[in-house]
């Protein structure tokens, strides 16, 4: 895509714009020289009538708006199909190909790509980890108090707000995917995999809900219940479970200073403990290997 | 002016580099303040962040372009990248990162060898026991965990003793009973040693990418990365004849290596790509082996170093996973696209298991296992006309899991084997002689999805847009080669209609409104898929007559593993056998220790009918240039009519609100409420096996009263004991309801007040509470019914279920930083954070001293903390 004298008959294209819109303007327009659409040596750059369109009645009459506007606050605002087809001229196909974004969640929802990216500028919000997610959730809003919560993968900025150490498109794809919701990989469970490999098996004893999908049980943004889970053990547990001991009522008399460790009152406290199942960790005290057991005598999920 | 608007443009179009370095001071050390951020510990910690940028400028003939990047680099989350190409020609990325996650800095062990996979008890460790009784001695010390805490150790206990003077007495207990647990409590309690658990996970990537021309291309990518540290896991050991808990410091030493390749063809009106993705998984942990800390002498407080029992987990297998994939997508018109999909893998496992003296049948050494997964999507997407969109699409993926299957036998958690006398080998048992107490089959679970949908996006107008959608989805599960199906479900189909409308009422306000109406359905509910893991189900017992076997008793009498459910009948013959005392299918008649079956009307929710509501609202109101509001309403609810027990319904409702003001130009101010509601609701119950008994040691139970129940009507413990089976009264029903609230204000400040500062502030508390509410409950006899006890002397009393107390967290963060232009290259930054969460949860409770029996206490705290972090650093730009 390199050629000698690129960067010059592009950069006198743009000459048309920069006349009025030059480095003085309190927009940051020049800074998109500092970026990927910006360097003017890759004849694939776009010009600003490219993206904007060749926009002749705003040079005529700069009180108009340009063929493609994409400021949000602008009352010139165009349609997001319009603005998207900008975009598309070069991504549907040729750069960085977004194929599946037609029909994607976002695009059939009036999401631009200008509502998330602003390419004039050298570090983009939505490009950074630490900073991707303020844009997410600016629609996003359940999301946004989720990673707050007391269980959550580490999405949100937290002590010196330098760093997040994931961020959604880790494994969301917010211009299309085969996965469920805009998921990277085909399945949830895949998507999961790439980060907990260990989790995909396939083993000797597998745990139906497990294989079936990874939101069975758990709720990836954030949850109350630790470990990323809907709900507490053991009546997570409970939901599919009600053979053997997994039948039991697990209330508060079931713990320490309970009803049924004092029935009556007369029972006394060194002769029965709260029910193990309700406590600590409850099921998971045993059935530890819930997302699958290797060893032969592993069945339970307790080896 | 000229040579000035071109230095403007040269400083507009230059990238800038940037250096910071400094120091912070943490105020307290707190995990899970720290718990991604690598500020858990107290003290100072450096500060250090570049951002290096170079190559050609943008008007250069040259696109070479570089940048390396580093952050938090004084800190364990720290991370470096960095990239160089000539754009549109190739691109070469390398990548660093280094994530920490705490787990808990008040955990407590006394296993000795923490951070190895090989644990030990401490020497002098001593089993802890309470003062108790049995049926024949009413002098004895008890296995428990609680007697570590002397008081519960030594408290008063009942005399169990059937046939003492004392019986049902309370008992002091004696100096040598007491002298034992002190002694236990003595040498064990100061054995426990806090061990902080926290895990790291390295990141490294390598990439590039490389444009032969400007069709075709390549790009790969290589992702080794590696896992380590320590973590909580619960075991189970039952040497004692009881299960007992050890909540071990479990060693985690993990690589995974991803690898990503890609062939790429551009062109004008289509895409192509052909990819190969892997990830090999490698557990570098064998296994963990630790000491049973409940073997070995109780009565006398004997040394029980060097008897204790070793026990075994698994570790997590390596395993592999491949996969190769194509996409394409075309252009039939600027309004026509279609779009494919399509990539098979292969997924493997083969690690060695690990068997022992508990594992008597193992018939191969490895699983050999191997997972097919196949996916395909097709879409199409048109526009017949401006106003209208059309997007078809169908999908299927199909996880085929082609794992062979075998029988294992084994006994529970370290237990030693016993044969089971029903089932001995000869010309009726096909699968030979049952030598433990299990004799399961793995079943090799298979999933496969079809999905199909349609959507249409119509504009009403230039402002107004409705939407609609159909989609089916139909999942078939199965298992390779299982003796009879492993699917609870085998058929689900799902159909889903969408209706959406989107509105810009005015220059001012746009709306969104949708609604998802969703009906699951499940033809053949399957509550006889367990027999799956039992195989012996299906053959015939050495007391069976005529060949029956526990299967064809069950399909003869249209029954599930649950058993009849008439009420009580005294049952002869084979019925009697695999269904005593109107009991559920005998766990011995299909090999196996526990009751697995599952209560007739339990429909497992993520396989069973559900209807499903979804409603999503949304507003934006741009009241002036400066002022602007967001809000939005969302609401989900599934309900599962056909579940009798289980998740019978889930409601989630969650409400925002927004504000975003301009103070100024270069000043602005944000702040929000949410609220989020989640209910989950199931059925459960606590019901036993049906019996006979018509009296408890003591006394008639035709005679003896009950009392605390008001839902069965029973007045005697015989009726009790024959209804156990149908007692309303063991219905059980539990609401759990989380309540968030969370509130934000975010200030931003570029240059505020025409100074030379540039200010964010960033508030945000949390206030999470988490109630469940249980209603119903169980029978308990009463202890201290014996011989002499008077006739009127209730006889079991109906234990209410009650509420769990609340459960609470409330997070608070304040977050400061300015950054002070001292010139125009250099900056000071300040910054000021505030962490505060306060916790409440009941679940520590069994985690402590003297709480529960089998369970060796941990200690682990809920989680508090309040921590103050200042940092202070130069910022040079350039």
């Amino acid at each position: 895509a390199q050629q000698v004298g690129t960067a010059k008959a592009l950069l006198d294209k743009d000459f048309v714009c920069t006349t009025c819109h030059d480095a003085s303007s309190p927009k940051k327009i020049f800074s998109i020289y500092q970026t990927r659409h910006g360097n003017r040596a890759d004849a694939r750059a776009p010009g600003c009538m490219d993206c904007h369109g060749p926009s002749d009645k705003h040079i005529k009459d700069p009180g108009t708006g340009t063929d493609v506007v994409f400021t949000a606050k602008s009352k010139h605002l165009s349609a997001a199909d319009d603005r998207n087809a900008s975009c598309l001229k070069c991504h549907d196909s040729k750069v960085l190909p977004r194929t599946n974004w037609m029909g994607s969640q976002h695009q059939a929802r009036g999401v631009a790509c200008s509502d998330c990216h602003n390419i004039h500028v050298p570090d983009q919000k939505v490009m950074s980890k630490a900073t991707q997610a303020e844009v997410c959730f600016t629609c996003h809003k359940a999301q946004r108090v989720q990673t707050r919560r007391i269980s959550s993968h580490p999405l949100a900025v937290t002590g010196l707000g330098t760093t997040a150490k994931m961020s959604c498109s880790d494994c969301h794809n917010p211009h299309g995917a085969t996965g469920p919701t805009l998921l990277v990989k085909n399945t949830v469970n895949e998507t999961c995999s790439t980060c907990h490999a260990e989790k995909r098996g396939p083993f000797l004893w597998e745990h139906a809900p497990v294989v079936d999908s990874c939101v069975n049980c758990h709720t990836p943004h954030g949850s109350a219940n630790a470990p990323l889970l809907k709900t507490r053990v053991p009546w997570l547990c409970q939901d599919c479970h009600s053979g053997d001991h997994g039948n039991q009522v697990n209330s508060a008399a079931n713990l320490l200073g309970g009803n049924v460790t004092t029935v009556n009152g007369q029972q006394q406290l060194g002769a029965a403990a709260p029910r193990a199942q309700t406590g600590a960790r409850a099921c998971l005290n045993c059935h530890v290997l819930v997302h699958g057991s290797n060893h032969p005598a592993g069945a339970k999920f307790q080896r | 002016a000229h040579t000035a608007a071109a230095q403007t443009a040269q400083e507009a179009t230059k990238p800038i580099s940037a250096v910071e370095f400094g120091g912070t001071d943490v105020s307290d050390g707190a995990y899970k303040a720290g718990e991604y951020n690598g500020l858990q510990n107290k003290g100072g910690l450096g500060i250090g962040h570049f951002d290096l940028r170079g190559g050609a400028a943008y008007n250069d003939d040259s696109a070479l372009r570089w940048r390396i990047k580093g952050a938090d680099l004084g800190l364990d989350t720290r991370s470096l990248s960095g990239e160089v190409g000539a754009q549109g020609v190739f691109r070469f990325n390398f990548g660093f990162d280094q994530l920490r996650r705490n787990r808990s800095d008040s955990y407590q062990t006394p296993l000795q060898g923490a951070g190895s996979n090989v644990l030990t008890l401490p020497g002098g460790w001593q089993v802890p026991t309470i003062a108790g009784s049995t049926a024949t001695n009413n002098v004895v010390n008890v296995l428990s965990a609680r007697g570590l805490l002397t008081t519960i150790g030594t408290a008063r206990y009942i005399n169990t003793q059937t046939n003492s003077a004392t019986f049902t007495g309370l008992l002091t207990p004696t100096a040598g009973q007491i002298s034992s647990v002190s002694a236990a409590s003595l040498t064990d309690v100061p054995a426990f040693q806090n061990y902080n658990l926290h895990t790291t996970r390295t990141k490294f990537d390598l990439a590039f990418d490389y444009s032969f021309d400007p069709r075709w291309g390549v790009s790969g990518e290589f992702r080794p990365e590696h896992k380590d540290g320590v973590k909580p896991m619960g075991t189970v050991s039952r040497n004692t004849g009881g299960d007992i808990s050890t909540i071990i410091p479990d060693v985690v030493d993990t690589n995974t290596y991803q690898t990503d390749m890609r062939v790429n063809f551009r062109g004008a009106k289509g895409f192509a790509q052909a990819a190969y993705y892997g990830s090999i998984f490698k557990n570098n942990v064998p296994f963990m082996q630790w000491q049973n800390w409940a073997t070995g002498p109780t009565a006398t407080g004997a040394i029980n170093f060097g008897t204790a029992v070793v026990n075994t987990m698994s570790s997590t297998p390596g395993n592999q996973f491949h996969q190769f994939s194509g996409s394409g997508g075309f252009n039939f018109s600027p309004t026509a696209k279609l779009v494919v999909n399509g990539s098979v893998a292969r997924n493997t496992q083969n690690d060695s298991f690990l068997a022992d003296s508990t594992t008597p049948v193992v018939p191969v050494s490895s699983l050999n296992g191997l997972v097919i997964n196949q996916s395909f999507t097709v879409k199409f997407n048109a526009r017949p006309a401006k106003k209208l969109s059309l997007t078809a699409g169908y999908k299927y993926d199909n996880r085929d899991n082609r794992t062979a299957v075998h029988v294992f036998q084994y006994s529970d958690a370290g237990e030693a084997p016993a044969a089971n006398t029903s089932f001995v080998a000869g010309p009726s048992n096909p699968l030979g002689a049952v030598l433990a107490q299990n004799a399961n089959a793995n079943r090799a679970y298979s999933k496969k999805t079809n999905q199909a949908n349609g959507e249409a996006d119509f504009a009403l107008s230039s402002r107004q847009w409705l939407k609609g959608s159909y989609e089916y989805e139909r999942n078939n599960r199965d298992c390779y080669s299982s003796w009879i199906s492993c699917a609870d479900a085998a058929i689900t189909n799902e159909h889903s209609l969408r209706a959406e409308y989107r509105a810009t009422l005015s220059d001012d306000l746009t709306v969104r409104v949708g609604y998802t109406y969703s009906a699951r359905r499940t033809p053949n509910y399957n509550e006889n898929a367990f027999l799956a893991l039992v195989p012996y189900t299906n053959v015939s017992p050495a007391a069976a007559t005529g060949g029956a076997t526990a299967y064809s008793v069950m399909v003869a009498n249209g029954w599930t593993g649950w058993g009849p459910a008439s009420g009580y009948a005294a049952t002869t013959g084979n019925m009697n056998m695999f269904f005593p005392s109107n009991n559920a299918l005998a766990n011995a008649m299909y090999g196996n220790l526990n009751r697995i079956s599952e209560l007739p009307g339990m429909r497992r929710y993520y396989a069973a009918d559900r209807n499903r509501d979804k409603i999503r609202t949304s507003a934006t109101w741009q009241a002036t240039d400066e002022l602007s509001f967001q809000g939005n309403v969302d609401y989900n609810k599934d309900h599962y009519a056909d579940a009798i027990y289980g998740l019978q319904d889930t409601n989630t409702w969650a409400a925002n609100v927004e504000g975003m003001y301009a103070v100024a130009t270069d000043l602005s101010l944000s702040v929000f409420y949410t609220y989020e509601d989640l209910t989950a609701g199931s059925a459960g119950n606590t019901y036993t096996a049906n019996s006979n008994t018509a009296t408890l040691t003591g006394a008639l139970a035709t005679t003896i009263g009950l009392s605390g129940n008001s839902c069965d009507g029973f007045t005697t413990l015989q009726q009790r004991n024959n209804n156990n089976k149908l007692d309303p009264c063991l219905n059980w029903f539990t609401d759990r309801i989380d309540k968030v609230n969370s509130a934000g204000v975010t200030l931003m400040g570029k240059e505020a007040w025409d100074t030379k500062l540039d200010l964010t502030g960033n508030f945000i508390v949390t206030r999470a509470r988490s109630d469940n509410t249980v209603t119903g409950g169980n029978w308990a006899n009463n202890l201290l019914m014996g011989p002499g006890a008077a006739p009127t002397t209730t006889a079991a009393y109906f234990i209410a279920a009650s509420a769990l107390p609340t459960v609470s967290t409330d997070t608070y963060e304040l977050r400061l930083n300015g950054r002070y232009a001292v010139t125009k290259t250099q900056a000071l930054h300040l910054a000021y954070t505030y962490m505060r969460m306060t916790s409440v949860d009941w679940m520590y409770e069994g985690m402590q001293f003297g709480s529960l029996s089998g369970i060796l206490p941990s200690n682990e705290q809920p989680f508090n903390y309040s921590v103050h972090v200042f940092g202070v650093s130069y910022v040079l730009s350039f």
